[in-house]
């Protein structure tokens, strides 16, 4: 244990934590959709990965700064999430909880080779801003985009708050993630507040999806297994249907994931990510902040 | 001729790995773990033959064994947490399997040559088909001998007092419980016959391929894996079938001639048939040929059933 591991060590940590905000964003949509829908749509890290490359396609046809190429990023996503919902959700029956989960999965194989197809495989460089900034503490210092990364995706947390506890459509959601049925009682359109939640899950989606590649500086398409990985592990350990959770299991998945980098090396670190979730699965099944009560 | 005897090879293999899938989905649950037994099948079976020099048939039982072993360990703490969580935690191990082959490395030397798992590279040179002489038609046949017997007992078993207590757990759990049924035992049971399926599957699939590395066996095989038997309905075992001949046979080899736009259509036709058909294409339950042919209408017979 000598000074430089633990300056290492540190400075490991924070990367983790600021980039860790990607995962807990693609974790509050997989939430999100859970909470109204009962549902899990295994599309959704293909979907946000698809809505990134909209941004991109958008910056190819007219040259555009890289704050309009997230926004854009981000309303394709939210489009993409409207058409995932159409396409798996809408017309498939809730009697049949596994034909959407299908659906879902066709839906991911169905994008994904579109996107290959489309991009023909080719990783493209993606924007990216304060690329040469940097922050110095000591002996740690803070990457000027990480820390943009880190300023976009808590912005859209606030948003999110904003939009689900001070406006009528948050309060809809919420009913209807309660009680559907008595949310349908109360006249509150079920189909119109479930779509409208893909689309609000789709633009953090893509808002995650741009963060992560302008992170990384190149946008390509096995970005789209990561994101459905790591969200679906941030989810768990926060607890199905928790944002908060969703939140804090972001941070520490980012975390736990560069910290075993530093000591394990590249190849080991997914496997003890995973041996994390595992961990949580069978000592704590309901995640951090999960309810088991009363559900299912 | 070779070309329709290796794609007999191929449905034979994707056969076993949907039918292992088959029977976890009987009760319920749906497991992406399949491609990681599938994978801890393929390299046991492999090491046994290509490093000890033993016949495929014990080596293919050694791997089966094996993998329903680990099959039951992980369903053990996996089925404490059901439906979505269960299907996050299936993925988490099958990834985990992965990233094992991923880093492991085990060597040694026979005929002057370096052989077993190389890590990244994979393990090279199963070659037990090829230096005991048997011909593409040979294999094809030995696997398929092992497809026929798998199917043949699993739909026996489909249609016991086993298959029925599987498939009360798939329906409702409480209901399940409430008339005496161990939920853990059944669970773990089907798991576990689920992972000796995918290791024999795996096992036969190394000897045919010669080469295993760690990508082949990642989230898309788990996917296919699961998509063989909802997407032919959970009927019976021929469903599977049917979808992987569907699959593998039609989407996959016979229409090369469109490029590759067919995994485009793959994805797409998963998305019809599940809006179309949400039971599958053979339907929840398949009426007995008993009933198609007899002229009481089926509503009767069915109620006769019940009783």
């Amino acid at each position: 244990m000598d000074y430089y591991f633990f300056i290492d060590l540190i400075q490991s940590l924070v990367d983790g934590l600021l980039f860790g905000t990607t995962y807990a964003l693609i974790g509050i949509g997989f939430t999100l959709i859970f909470g109204v829908m009962r549902k899990l749509n295994l599309a959704y890290g293909a979907a946000a990965l698809a809505g990134t490359y909209v941004g991109l396609a958008a910056a190819f046809v007219t040259p555009l700064p890289p704050i309009l190429v997230f926004f854009v990023s981000a309303l394709g996503s939210g489009v993409i999430g409207y058409i995932v919902y159409l396409g798996c959700f809408r017309y498939t029956p809730s009697s049949h909880p596994m034909a959407a989960l299908l659906a879902s999965v066709g839906m991911l194989l169905f994008i994904d080779e579109l996107v290959i197809h489309l991009s023909h495989g080719m990783p493209y460089p993606y924007p990216s801003v304060l690329r040469n900034a940097e922050i110095t503490l000591g002996e740690i210092w803070i990457r000027g985009d990480l820390l943009f990364v880190f300023g976009i995706c808590v912005l859209s947390m606030v948003i999110l708050y904003w939009l689900l506890y001070r406006t009528s459509l948050g309060l809809a959601t919420r009913a209807v993630s309660q009680q559907p049925r008595a949310a349908q009682l109360c006249g509150i359109p079920t189909g119109q507040v479930n779509a409208l939640t893909f689309v609000i899950s789709g633009v953090l989606g893509g808002t995650a999806g741009a963060m992560t590649a302008a992170a990384v500086g190149v946008l390509s398409p096995i970005i789209a297994m990561s994101l459905t990985t790591k969200g679906l592990i941030v989810v768990v350990i926060g607890g199905l249907g928790s944002i908060p959770g969703a939140i804090i299991g972001g941070l520490m998945v980012g975390a736990a994931e560069n910290v075993f980098q530093l000591l394990r090396g590249v190849t080991e670190r997914d496997i003890y990510v995973m041996l994390l979730l595992f961990i949580f699965l069978t000592l704590r099944p309901g995640g951090l902040f999960g309810n088991t009560e009363g559900r299912d | 001729m070779e070309f329709y005897l290796g794609l007999l090879q191929i449905l034979g293999v994707h056969t076993l790995l949907g039918l292992s899938a088959y029977v976890v989905l009987l009760t319920g649950q749906v497991s992406m773990a399949q491609a990681g037994f599938y994978a801890v099948g393929a390299y046991v079976a492999a090491m046994c033959t290509a490093m000890f020099g033993i016949h495929i048939l014990p080596a293919v039982i050694i791997a089966s064994v094996s993998t329903g072993i680990l099959a039951m360990i992980v369903g053990f703490p996996a089925l404490r947490v059901r439906g979505l969580m269960l299907v996050v935690a299936t993925l988490a191990f099958g990834e985990m399997v992965r990233m094992f082959f991923f880093n492991f490395r085990w060597q040694i030397e026979r005929d002057g040559k370096l052989i077993g798992p190389n890590g990244a590279e994979g393990f090279r040179a199963i070659r037990f088909f090829p230096e005991n002489g048997w011909e593409t038609g040979d294999v094809a046949l030995f696997i398929w001998c092992i497809v026929v017997i798998v199917l043949g007992l699993l739909w026996w078993v489909d249609n016991t007092r086993a298959g029925a207590v599987l498939r009360a757990v798939g329906h409702d759990e409480v209901a399940a419980q409430s008339v005496g049924l161990n939920l853990t035992t059944i669970k773990v049971a089907a798991m576990a016959l689920g992972g000796a399926i995918a290791g024999i599957g795996g096992g036969l699939y190394a000897h045919t391929v010669t080469h295993i590395e760690h990508g082949v066996f990642g989230i898309l095989l788990a996917t296919f894996a699961i998509a063989y038997p909802i997407l032919g309905g959970l009927g019976s075992v021929f469903g599977t079938l049917l979808a992987v001949i569907f699959i593998q046979g039609f989407l996959v080899e016979g229409l090369r001639f469109i490029g590759d736009w067919r995994s485009l259509l793959f994805g797409a036709l998963i998305l019809l048939v599940m809006n179309l058909r949400p039971t599958g294409l053979l339907g929840e339950r398949m009426s007995p040929l008993k009933t198609l042919f007899s002229r009481k209408s089926p509503v009767v017979t069915n109620a006769k059933e019940t009783q």
